[in-house]
């Protein structure tokens, strides 16, 4: 009852004022618009000085709509001055400042409606409600700071323990690494005498051979070698047919696929010849057909005449000049007088189209396609992308959790297991893209490392060989002695590159920025998703960040660098794209419980933005700046908390 | 075809016909033998097919040539207020959240804006009239957001029809046997945005009602009052086609041929678009289309850019030349997108784009989808601020610009206009096409290069000019080395103008409505002035019915008076104030005037010149009468004591 009442009493308050206002003499308050701080500035003196110090005004003249002072001075509470700032106190809720240029325009900018004064709109005074709203979410942020911090400092400790371990492990296996590369040494080296023996055995016995040879087949003949010649030849007759016979005429006729694409290779070699083009007649076949070749987007033309390399579109010869190049318009304009002069029924209308459009768009020719749903489009949609294989199979991979998981501070998409486990867990994350083989030796490694014997039986077995085989220094060499050595070689130095990859992968690890507290330790290895349409975008922290569709795959960038006192991830350098520069992405870090990736966008073409949330941008700072701001919205706001409450 | 000479003296030739021609100019040059000597030229015009008329028309001024072309091909329409306002747009504003954060932003850093674009991406799947239900699923409710602040939206409407049977503008032209067919009698079949497309055959004023019916808020579905619209392509564009056009053999109503009416069929494609906008409002919106062809008369039916240029400083260059040329032809309202549309502009280019566009008739950014963003305040604080100064000189100019429109909306003179036209006397400006006139009282000269901070400008005439930014006088006729620093391109108010402007600064031009006046009056050597103010409702066809304010400000024998000059069946009040008069080169120092018929004191002391924008041009102080009181739409005298 009481909250209604003073409300009540509130909204009277601002009717009443209204309608004041619109009796007509603009302003009543002659100190409307000023902030409190200032207010002693303005009633000081009755000259007052623009800030700027270009003038003196009169008390009459502040706020009389209009402007003295270049700066805005004596206008704060009109929209007189266009430099000038409208302070609105919005009790209820936190003061705005606004460009004066806001002030009786119509629009009510305050919740406390004092911008709009002139009686053409009545603003309702919103303040209460937007304040309360505000403050509520100045405190779920809060309450959300208070958990993140937490967990942040968590993962700082785990973070010094894993980098502890990383640097224990990496120290171990450097000295393993020296012990066992001397191993692998004497192991090489007692290998290759061994071997020497059994070569200048095996080199006896094939002379004993040969001698045993010759002596039965006395002379025969020396063979040729010219045979293969032949195959060689072919290929460059093949290679050179579309650039020295320019007189082929091949109107009529509709190439395959195979055929065409073999133009395609050709056609590159192609010298450029606008004026003999002109004559000629053209054949310009325009490829991206059927759909099936991913590869055969371009146009191909089989005429002598070719364009840049660039230009993809061929520009036979006309009676201008090709001096305007620059200016795309002119460019398809030529093509257009091409195109006129050109057989058209040896052409597929709707593949000139494509390509045509394709000067605009910048893409595919067929990129008018991608919005109609034709079926041929996500399949296009690859082809600037390494053209993988278009099978029509749904992606599914492991990070089906996408979005829902409830649990709580772990990495939604994280597939790691508690700390203690990290370095067996990420390594192998690492791996599955591009050290699958390491992978599993890594595996291995670590099975042997846990057991601190290893080495020791290592160096055991090949002393012991080593000793064993120092007897037999003689020829014949005992086979099975031999074997027992290159078979323990192999394996140790199948070990110490195992542990040599492994320490470079440490190191690099290592080297990497964690954060000015390694709070961003437990990115490495990880990867966030977000399912956007038909796009899985991977984010890959310290490594690449790609776009996912289907089994087609873009690189978005590779890792860069945080940015902006760690605000920013950014990774550059991604696929090239058709018309536009290198993809690359930067990623917007907030304070979040979870690692969740979010609002990926293309603002620019190829230049990738998104959110992602992490208890890593925590920061307690910022904590107790929200907590203050609270605070004095609360303080400010007294009497309505009281109604509040 | 207009010719100037040194007799100062204007004729010109009109050739009517729409199907391909050539025009050998065999002026001086134009081969070995023909050599010079001769102050003649010749000409020699060839049409391809179909009727042609000849018109000459015989001056004897620049401006007679063009009011006599406007007899024949009409006067420019007057545009909505809104239009002549600053247009951001790009291929493409991708949702309807995109068009908030633009939207918002501009309010952020306080730049002025009236009209957010929606080119092709904004439909589903290149089907005009529609719109993609994924990424832009509320399409009222983001206009109603915008026109909330006064702003309007502009969505692209083709004149290729996607062929496609389950889409409903396919399906009725098809039925109604609206396409235009071609040699065999079937409906043509081209490529374009949509993929297979067919062409609205626009030669037939039938079917031009017909699409001008698609406007109708039942027809265009997601549309609102606020909603314009733009017409690209419509040369046409076949993408598959010869010259990317239909083929001549294509077939119209009354089985005319395309070779013949070719030139024409953008145009009409215009009126159809712009005569439906009419009829949505039921006679009372001005319509604004903005087109990319042109044909003698587009010019009634609405604004027209310059097609897609590029990011380079040759193309901000030619801009000049390109709208000087289709203001002779009756085309003023035109424009260049702003930044080019290929390609990424640097900052610097960016800036000088827009200081020039400012000036343009049409002022519109534009850019390729192939592009960083480049809205103004993507490039650092301070090329933020030059941008946003820019714009704001474009904002506190509407008022002259929109006199200009009317203007031309009524003799047909543009609204930009070569120095020539100004002083034909003047040989010194025929080959000018650097600086360029806008109306009677600006000269404004672009900055083309890059890293330049000089320029040489040359002021034509006897009388003085007044620089813009600091009102220091420079003397006529010779040519001037002056600073061109980044903050601004030359620009100057001729002596014996009066400009009037607007100088507080808005969210968009709407918020301008009841803001007061400042009027700068840049006196000549006798101390004379004068300078006219055309103001209606900014939007509907009232004014045809006389709804409108036309003023004369004549400033003579240290009396300043506003007169009508609209006819006396003319009528429209209006509550606006002149509150800041400036004069410019008075030659004695008064401190008051007196107001008639209130019969009150006005003080006069030195003021700023400009409001507002860069604090380097702001401090220039000059003789100002402060707030005479006057209102707008009355007579009265101001008499300086």
């Amino acid at each position: 009852m009481r909250v209604l009442l003073s409300f009540l009493l509130l909204l009277f308050l601002v009717l009443a004022s209204s309608a004041i206002r619109s009796s007509s003499s603009p302003v009543t308050d002659p100190f409307l618009g000023i902030s409190p701080q200032d207010e002693k500035y303005y009633k000081s003196s009755s000259e007052i000085k623009c800030k700027d110090g270009s003038k003196r005004f009169t008390r009459a003249q502040l706020n009389d709509d209009f402007c003295d002072c270049a700066d805005g001075t004596d206008e704060p509470g009109t929209s007189a001055c266009p430099n000038g700032k409208f302070h609105c106190r919005n009790a209820g809720h936190s003061p705005l400042v606004l460009f004066s240029s806001r002030v009786n325009d119509g629009i009510c900018d305050c919740c406390d409606g004092s911008d709009e004064y002139d009686g053409k709109v009545a603003c309702s005074n919103t303040c209460w409600e937007a304040g309360k709203a505000a403050r509520e979410n100045l405190k779920k942020k809060i309450q959300t700071y208070n958990q993140g911090v937490v967990i942040r400092r968590k993962e700082i400790e785990q973070a010094k323990v894993g980098l502890d371990k990383d640097e224990a492990e990496l120290k171990k296996l450097k000295i393993e690494q020296k012990i066992l590369k001397g191993l692998v040494q004497q192991l090489k080296d007692r290998k290759e005498q061994i071997e020497k023996i059994e070569e200048k055995e095996r080199l006896e016995k094939e002379k004993e051979e040969k001698e045993r040879k010759e002596a039965e087949e006395a002379a025969q003949p020396g063979k040729g070698d010219g045979e293969e010649k032949t195959d060689g030849n072919e290929k460059v007759e093949g290679s050179t047919d579309g650039g020295e016979m320019p007189g082929v005429s091949q109107d009529d006729e509709i190439l395959d696929e195979n055929e065409h694409h073999d133009e395609t290779g050709r056609y590159k070699d192609l010298d450029t010849d606008e004026e003999s083009a002109a004559e000629a007649e053209p054949t310009s076949v325009l490829e991206e057909g059927t759909h099936n070749n991913p590869a055969d987007q371009h146009v191909v033309e089989t005429k002598e005449e070719s364009p840049s390399s660039e230009d993809l579109i061929i520009t036979a010869g006309s009676q201008h000049d090709g001096s305007t190049k620059k200016e795309e318009s002119d460019e398809v304009k030529k093509v257009e007088e091409d195109i006129v002069s050109e057989k058209k029924e040896a052409l597929s209308k709707e593949e000139l189209g494509r390509l045509v459009a394709s000067r605009w768009t910048g893409e595919n020719s067929d990129k008018p396609s991608e919005a109609d749903d034709s079926p041929k489009a996500d399949e296009h949609e690859n082809l600037e992308h390494t053209p993988t294989s278009p099978q029509e199979v749904e992606e599914d991979d492991g990070f089906v959790s996408d979005g829902d998981e409830e649990t709580g501070d772990d990495g939604k998409y994280s597939d790691r297991e508690p700390e203690d486990d990290t370095y067996e867990e990420e390594y192998r994350h690492d791996s599955t893209s591009s050290y699958k083989s390491d992978a599993e030796d890594d595996l291995d490694l670590s099975e042997t490392t846990s057991s601190p014997t290893w080495l020791e039986k290592i160096q055991k077995t090949v002393k012991n060989i080593l000793q064993a085989v120092n007897l037999f220094q003689t020829t014949p060499v005992d086979k099975s002695e031999a074997d027992r050595v290159r078979k323990e070689y192999d394996e140790s130095s199948s070990k110490l590159k195992k542990i040599q990859s492994r320490v470079s992968s440490l190191e690099k690890k290592l080297k990497q920025d964690f954060g000015p507290e390694k709070e961003f330790y437990s990115f490495h290895g990880r990867c966030f998703e977000s399912k956007q349409g038909k796009y899985t975008y991977k984010v890959c922290a310290y490594k690449e960040a790609t776009q996912e569709e289907g089994y087609s795959k873009t690189q978005l960038g590779g890792w860069e660098k945080f940015e902006n006192s760690y605000q920013f991830m950014t990774y550059t350098n991604g696929d090239k794209c058709w018309n536009g520069p290198d993809r690359s992405l930067k990623i917007k870090l907030r304070c979040g419980l979870k690692n969740e990736l979010m609002d990926v966008d293309e603002p620019s073409r190829c230049e990738y933005a998104a959110v992602l949330s992490t208890p890593a941008r925590c920061l307690e700072d910022k904590l107790k700046e929200l907590q203050e701001k609270l605070e004095k919205l609360m303080n400010q706001d007294q009497p309505q908390k009281h109604d509040e409450l | 075809m207009v010719s100037h000479g040194g007799t100062g003296k204007s004729s010109g030739f009109f050739w009517l016909n729409a199907a391909e021609m050539q025009i050998d100019v065999l002026a001086e040059g134009w081969d070995a033998e023909s050599g010079g000597g001769d102050s003649r030229i010749n000409t020699l015009w060839m049409s391809e097919a179909g009727i042609v008329d000849t018109f000459f028309f015989v001056g004897p001024e620049p401006k007679d040539v063009v009011r006599q072309y406007a007899s024949v091909t009409g006067t420019s329409a007057m545009p909505q207020l809104f239009a002549t306002g600053y247009h951001q747009c790009r291929w493409n504003y991708k949702d309807e959240e995109d068009v908030a954060q633009v939207d918002s932003k501009f309010d952020e850093y306080d730049i002025p804006y009236d009209v957010l674009w929606l080119d092709i991406e904004h439909t589903d799947g290149k089907r005009y009239f529609t719109w993609d239900s994924a990424l832009f699923p509320n399409p009222e409710e983001m206009q109603k957001k915008l026109d909330v602040k006064g702003r309007r939206m502009v969505t692209i409407v083709d004149p290729h029809i996607k062929r496609d049977d389950s889409y409903f503008l396919h399906k009725e032209a098809t039925e109604m046997g609206y396409y235009v067919k071609d040699s065999s009698g079937k409906d043509f079949d081209g490529w374009c945005w949509p993929g297979s497309s067919s062409y609205i055959d626009m030669l037939s004023p039938e079917i031009r009602e017909w699409w001008g019916g698609r406007f109708s808020y039942k027809n265009y579905v997601g549309s609102t009052p606020s909603l314009y619209i733009w017409n690209d392509m419509n040369e046409p564009s076949v993408f598959n086609g010869p010259e990317v056009t239909m083929p001549r053999d294509a077939l119209h109503v009354g089985g005319v041929e395309h070779r013949e009416v070719h030139n024409a069929y953008g145009y009409y494609f215009h009126m159809a678009t712009s005569d439906g906008l009419v009829m949505r409002g039921e006679g009372k919106d001005r319509p604004f289309v903005l087109s990319r062809a042109i044909f003698p008369g587009t010019q009634r039916y609405g604004a027209i850019w310059t097609g897609d240029n590029t990011a380079e400083w040759e193309h901000l260059r030619v801009s000049i030349p390109m709208l000087l040329t289709l203001g002779l032809t009756g085309i003023t309202f035109s424009g260049a997108d702003i930044g080019g549309f290929f390609g990424n502009p640097e900052p610097e280019l960016l800036v000088r784009w827009y200081q020039v566009g400012a000036y343009y008739p049409f002022f519109r950014g534009h850019a390729h989808h192939d592009t960083k963003r480049r809205e103004p305040w993507l490039f650092g604080e301070r090329n933020t601020e030059l941008m946003r100064d820019a714009i704001h000189t474009r904002y506190t100019l509407l008022p002259y610009f929109y006199t200009l429109f009317r203007e031309a909306n009524v003799t047909g003179v543009p609204v930009l206009r070569p120095l020539w036209m100004e002083f034909p006397q003047d040989e010194a400006t025929f080959s000018n096409d650097e600086a360029f006139m806008v109306g009677n009282g600006l000269l404004v000269q672009g900055v083309y290069t890059k890293g330049t901070t000089h320029a040489s400008v040359y002021l034509p005439g006897e009388e003085s000019w007044y620089d813009l930014r600091n009102g220091k006088r420079y003397v006529g006729g010779k040519i001037h080395k002056m600073d061109a620093p980044e903050e601004s391109i030359p620009a100057f108010q001729r002596a014996g103008t009066i400009i009037p402007r607007k100088d507080r600064f808005r969210r968009s031009s709407f918020q301008m409505d009841n803001d007061p006046y400042t009027l700068v009056v840049a006196l000549n050597s006798s101390q004379e002035a004068d300078g006219e103010l055309y103001i209606d409702d900014g939007k509907s066809f009232e004014f045809k019915r006389g709804a409108y304010i036309h003023r004369r400000f004549v400033f003579s024998n240290g009396v300043l008076t506003s007169t009508n000059i609209a006819p006396p069946e003319a009528s429209l009040s209006s509550q606006c104030l002149i509150d800041r008069i400036i004069l410019l080169g008075h030659s004695s120092g008064p401190n008051s005037a007196l107001v008639e018929p209130l019969n009150q004191k006005a003080e006069i002391e030195m003021g700023p010149l400009r409001m507002g924008g860069l604090v380097a041009s702001s401090g220039t102080r000059v003789l100002t009468i402060r707030k005479p009181g006057v209102r707008v739409d009355q007579d009265w005298t101001i008499k300086i004591l």
